[in-house]
């Protein structure tokens, strides 16, 4: 835990956000593959919950545990998706839908980040 | 592993690809909806098809989209009676490529369905990559 872990939550976020385009890419490049599956990302509530807080080592003896790294989660396959003759499950519209998201979610982080700038610098001034 | 940012745009791009020749492919099939053989009695243009299989990227860690095959459509010619045509046997019966013009446009929106679906994919991913280079403006 940073001292100031808004950033380290926001950039975290960011991360999961990438993660989650490259996959609706991959879902929309390969919307006419014959048996591909649609998949989309865990929620990032549950990507979080993975990582655990680094214990403090206050004894040479102490064995440090390994630094959790955030990890956006390994994508599973969408569930409600219905595939179609050629055994693909992908739905453009929900795809195109789930990229708006994104957008929007990606555009909320960085104003966030940008306003949490200018709060530490509204600081030192 | 690469930035999932860039990797998206070159799996939109891969989907690009595909897309363009599968069009490229139903250009062909429309074009020679009516090419029958030089000699007479012989086979006409065979109906080209194409498939796609999903391939992993070991640098994006994610399935891209590649053309599989372009292989040919086994459906039996059409035979019309034209006994005019260079390319009718002994008996006037030509054969007509085995090309419906009408599945052909069928299969080319939904090609240009998916074509800009993966257009809009890459041009928002670069919108997102330029929010981030933003926050370094009006600082």
């Amino acid at each position: 835990m940073s001292d100031v872990y808004l950033f380290q939550l926001a950039s975290q976020r960011t991360q999961w956000l990438s993660s989650r385009q490259a996959l609706i890419a991959s879902n929309v490049a390969n919307a006419n593959t014959p048996g591909y599956a649609a998949r989309d990302m865990q929620p990032f509530s549950a990507a979080l919950d993975a990582v655990h807080v680094a214990m403090t080592t206050t004894n040479p003896g102490h064995v440090a545990p390994a630094i959790d790294e955030f990890d956006p989660g390994r994508p599973a396959e969408d569930a409600g998706a219905d595939a179609t003759l050629s055994g693909n499950s992908v739905n453009l519209q929900d795809q195109m839908v789930k990229l708006g998201d994104v957008n929007r979610l990606y555009q909320e982080t960085t104003g966030i980040k940008r306003v949490f700038h200018q709060m530490m610098l509204s600081a030192l001034k | 592993m690469i930035d999932p940012l860039q990797s998206s745009i070159k799996i939109a791009g891969a989907g690009l690809d595909a897309q363009a020749i599968r069009l490229r492919i139903i250009a062909e099939n429309v074009a020679n909806s009516q090419s029958t053989s030089n000699a007479a009695g012989g086979d006409p243009y065979t109906r080209r098809t194409v498939s796609f299989a999903s391939e992993v990227d070991r640098a994006a860690g994610l399935p891209l989209v590649r053309v599989r095959s372009i292989g040919v459509d086994s459906a039996p010619f059409r035979i019309e009676q034209d006994p005019g045509n260079p390319a009718a046997d002994a008996q006037g019966f030509v054969k007509m490529p085995n090309v419906d013009v009408l599945v052909e446009l069928a299969d080319m929106r939904e090609a240009n369905r998916t074509y800009e679906a993966n257009l809009q994919v890459a041009k928002q991913t670069s919108d997102l990559m330029n929010m981030t280079v933003g926050l370094l403006k009006d600082v």
